[in-house]
């Protein structure tokens, strides 16, 4: 299968670890992975702020790149969302609005393509050591991905999953709101990084980067010993 | 009276940018009847264990009996409450299951003061009521799911006997006892749609009343009784 | 009370509520409490997403029919024997109810809990008119006692005192025997009897309502304590005051509204009182009331119905959405200023009393959904949130100038992907000298805030983009 890969451009400027380990992972699984090479930001941030005029430049920009595409996947269920998305941005735009609804209906969040449509539940991943999953807003809720990563996770070999005390509860990141609301995020990121350390986890594991940009960026400030990584990272270990 | 209605729908009928209707009644086409699933094909007995269950769980008692054991249990049930006064409503029901030698004679006889609710009395039913230690009625219908008795009230049955007194009980019918609010709320529309007016009240008492407002613990009895007893009647 | 509690900036109401410990741990466990309460109650009831789609359906309805059922219920409150009056203005209901309440030459009023007389200011209208007015839920009335102290949650108002607080006020205030316990058991008999004499003495009973039906006239009330019951039970004129929303057809879906509610807001599969009262008391009762007024409050919410906010109006007020939100877990009820907290609060209060004192509120989200999730009339709350956000930076351009030009910028980067890919290329370079070990720990301009709080990665001076075009060539090959 060809696989169009939305990289975000959090993968794309910071965590390019994250972008190799997804196309080795797919590459693995027997995807021909591609790039579309005109691909921006997906717009949320500015969407997201109220800015829905401004993000809708990017958007078109997006819809462009991937329209053609096959099937696309992203290491994120948050920008994921955000192409499923599209076609309510687009509602009164009658040349985008059909475009958008042409890219929503393949989007893929990783975790979901590798469970739901290539059907593979064990990636043949190996990873010693005791983890927690913390899943993210957007993903869980909006895009409704809550039972792939943990089946593909259960599957890692030699990695000990245990529940993070009151996963539900957001880590604190949404996006702008981490610095327009700096003092309450802070709480909240703060009892994300307490409930990970209860457990008494080597990794806290997450499939967006964003929040793992967040709870990780809080663990290394308080120089918790806590290792963060994106499930891409942890199934493509082998 | 109403006052002011016609500005007041005209202004909605503004937001909802078409003229007002009063006159053509909707069509309510519900797509959903979640409340009609469940609880279906059960006996009697099975919605008493049902209704037993949740009463443990709402600190509510519950006394299942004949109409021939009737008197015994209920005064069992006063003793253990510690006595009168009672408050109680008018009902030939009382007279029906031979509960006249109760109140008029035994209870008397133990220095319990008992009032019943007399239309004729006025404001003094109310403080009877207020000064009784046990109210005691009759409900119409049980819902097993959430332990509710419900009490309609009229001019013998005062809405004051179920809610002022320290301690409450509600003699009920074992063949009363409905699933859940759904079947009342079809029989009260049935009601309606035959013309009928409603009593002023209808109360739904779910147990003795309570409170989480100090540091979300859990206080029984507050403003309405602190203890409440249901009386099955198995037989009836 | 009127909606708005002080006039402090929203970052100085949330800055002293962060450091309120006591209060944190509070919300931190009911969150906890009424969250696991509640989802154990719609497992035991099953089909809760069904229950959901149905109490979603019947309020749309309703709102879309609003005219139709508020005609009818007029209709069948005058043909029980009630008055009612349409009320426009929070000014028009409060004169109305001072009216009732001179004619009635009534010193003392007893309340139960009710959000919308909060909202209009009635007990202030009604003390001008030298009345006393007494709160008898348990947790408003030691609000009230403490010297009106403000509501922190929309079900369990006094949630930020601790019992020892409680104790503290009713030695103050009533007369509390200080070396009685500061035990909720026995504060709360106290209250039972200090109360029980008001509700005997009161000349007027004023209620809200959590739902009224149209086809039979009859107002309902939901409470544990049995307060309502009083309330409308001992005075002779009982004053019900409504948001002109609150309202269903029939029985039908009365019962399923009050199912979900109290589901929604404490687990409880019914409460210990649900009073439904069709009119006064009918020839020869003697008790009840013998005057019947029931006050319609629009107060703005004719400008919320046809709007892309019409949904805001579905709400049942059972604070499902307050119970889950991770920003009210920290701040508490109080930094919302306002009487409706949470996301219900904050998508509400800046539609009923404007932008201006509210423009933070729809930002006090980190749009993590956990609202939407939880309500059981399927309010899309936190798209309602991104609703306020682009009607507040588009239409009434109170956005901060750098965050706009910030977001032009952005919007201009990512339009043209080669300058996104130039962007984000540099970016490495520039913030090169701020970074250490790949790290950024003290940023500039919006990185400060971030940089506050938590390190930065430092951007990757591969960036994937360029990884990816080497990765191919090596396929290729």
């Amino acid at each position: 299968m060809k696989v169009s890969l939305f990289a975000t451009c959090i993968v794309d400027m910071f965590q390019t670890d994250v972008g190799k380990a997804t196309v080795e992972l797919l590459e693995r699984l027997g995807c021909e992975v591609v790039f579309p090479k005109g691909q921006v930001c997906c717009g949320q941030p500015a969407y997201n702020s109220g800015y829905v005029k401004d993000a809708k430049e990017p958007m078109k920009k997006m819809i462009e790149a991937f329209e053609d595409a096959e099937v696309i996947v992203a290491p994120s269920g948050s920008c994921a969302f955000m192409f499923r998305e599209y076609p309510t941005v687009f509602k009164d735009d009658p040349v985008y609005f059909e475009k958008a609804k042409k890219v929503a209906s393949k989007t893929y969040e990783l975790t979901d393509f590798i469970v739901n449509v290539l059907n593979v539940e064990d990636v043949g991943a190996k990873l010693e050591g005791k983890a927690t999953y913390h899943p993210s807003c957007h993903m869980t809720r909006l895009l409704g991905v809550s039972e792939s990563p943990k089946k593909l996770l259960s599957n890692v070999k030699g990695l000990e999953m245990v529940d993070l005390p009151n996963s539900y509860n957001c880590c604190g990141f949404g996006g702008t709101f981490s610095v327009k609301m700096g003092n309450i995020s802070e709480q909240m990121v703060d009892e994300k990084v307490d409930s990970t350390l209860q457990t008494g986890a080597d990794y806290l594991i997450g499939a967006d980067g964003g929040c793992l940009m967040n709870i990780g960026g809080r663990m290394q400030r308080r120089g918790e010993n806590v290792k963060v990584l994106h499930i891409a990272e942890v199934l493509n270990h082998h | 009276m109403i006052q002011h209605r016609e500005e007041f729908l005209e202004t909605i009928g503004n937001s909802l940018k078409r003229t007002v209707n009063t006159k053509v009644k909707p069509q309510r086409n519900w797509k959903y009847a979640p409340q009609k699933k469940g609880y279906q094909g059960l006996s009697q007995d099975d919605l008493l264990e049902i209704l037993e269950k949740q009463c443990d769980k709402i600190h509510t008692d519950v006394v299942t009996t004949t109409v021939k054991d009737l008197p015994n249990a209920l005064e069992q049930v006063v003793d253990q409450y510690g006595g009168g006064p009672i408050s109680m409503w008018q009902d030939s029901r009382f007279d029906d299951y031979n509960l006249k030698p109760l109140y008029e004679e035994k209870w008397p006889n133990k220095g319990y003061d008992v009032s019943k609710w007399f239309p004729e009395l006025g404001e003094q039913n109310i403080q009877n009521a207020e000064k009784a230690n046990i109210g005691l009625t009759f409900s119409e219908y049980v819902l097993a799911e959430s332990g509710t008795v419900v009490l309609f009230s009229d001019q013998a049955h005062g809405k004051s006997v179920g809610l002022l007194p320290n301690n409450f009980i509600a003699i009920v019918k074992k063949s009363m006892i409905v699933p859940r609010m759904t079947q009342v709320a079809e029989l009260l529309n049935k009601r309606i749609e035959s013309g009928e007016s409603l009593p002023s009240a209808i109360d739904f008492v779910s147990g003795p009343s309570n409170s989480a407002d100090i540091e979300m613990k859990l206080v029984v009895g507050v403003h309405g009784p602190i203890h409440a007893t249901y009386i099955i009647l198995m037989d009836e | 009370m009127s909606i708005q509690y002080n006039k402090h900036t929203f970052k100085d109401n949330v800055e002293e509520n962060l450091n309120n410990s006591f209060m944190r741990g509070a919300v931190v466990s009911a969150q906890d409490r009424l969250r696991t309460g509640r989802i154990n109650a719609a497992e035991e009831l099953g089909d809760w997403e069904e229950w959901r789609a149905h109490g979603e359906e019947i309020r749309q309805h309703v709102l879309n029919n609003l005219d139709y059922y508020l005609h009818e219920l007029a209709e069948n409150v005058e043909k029980a024997g009630g008055h009612v009056f349409f009320a426009k203005t929070a000014k028009d209901a409060t004169d109305y109810i001072q009216e009732v309440a001179t004619k009635k030459n009534a010193k003392k009023i007893v309340k139960s809990k009710s959000m919308v007389t909060e909202e209009i200011s009635l007990n202030e209208a009604l003390e001008e008119a030298g009345c006393t007015v007494v709160e008898t839920d348990l947790g408003e009335y030691i609000l009230q006692i403490d010297n009106h102290d403000k509501p922190s949650h929309i079900v369990a108002p006094a949630l930020h005192k601790n019992a020892q607080q409680v104790k503290d006020v009713f030695v103050d205030k009533l007369d509390y025997n200080p070396q009685k316990s500061a035990e909720a058991g026995e504060l709360a008999r106290h209250v039972r009897t200090t109360l029980r004499n008001e509700f005997l003495t009161a000349d007027i009973g004023i209620t809200g309502c959590n739902f009224a039906v149209a086809e039979s006239g009859s107002i309902c009330l939901v409470t544990n304590e049995g307060n309502a019951g009083m309330v409308t039970t001992i005075p002779k004129t009982q004053i019900t005051v409504m948001g002109m929303e609150r309202l269903v057809p029939t029985f039908e879906e009365l019962e399923v509204l009050v199912n979900m509610l109290t589901r929604s807001a404490v687990g409880q599969k019914l409460p210990s009182y649900v009073n439904v009262m069709t009119g006064p008391r009918k020839p020869g009762e003697t008790d009840g009331p013998e005057e019947f007024h029931l006050v319609i409050v629009d107060n703005g919410r004719s400008n919320i119905l046809g709007t892309d906010f019409q949904s805001i109006l579905q709400c049942i007020r059972c604070g499902a959405c307050v119970n889950v939100c991770p920003v009210y877990r920290h701040i508490g009820g109080h930094s919302y200023n306002s009487i409706y907290s949470g996301p219900i609060g904050a998508v509400l209060t800046p539609l009923l009393a404007g932008y201006e004192d509210y423009k933070e509120l729809p930002y006090a989200s980190s749009l993590c959904g956990a609202c939407s999730e939880a309500c059981p009339v399927k309010i899309p709350l936190h798209e309602l949130l991104l609703k306020h956000r682009e009607r507040i930076v588009e239409q009434e351009g109170k956005a901060p100038i750098s965050e706009a030009m910030l977001m032009k910028a952005f919007s201009l980067g990512g339009s043209s992907s080669s300058i996104y890919a130039t962007g984000a290329k540099i970016a490495s370079r520039v913030v090169a000298p701020l970074s250490k070990n790949g790290k950024i720990s003290k940023g500039p301009g919006p990185l400060k805030a971030w940089t506050e709080v938590r390190d930065f990665p430092a951007p990757k001076k591969e960036r994937f983009r360029d990884w990816f075009k080497e990765h191919e060539k090596g396929s290729d090959k």
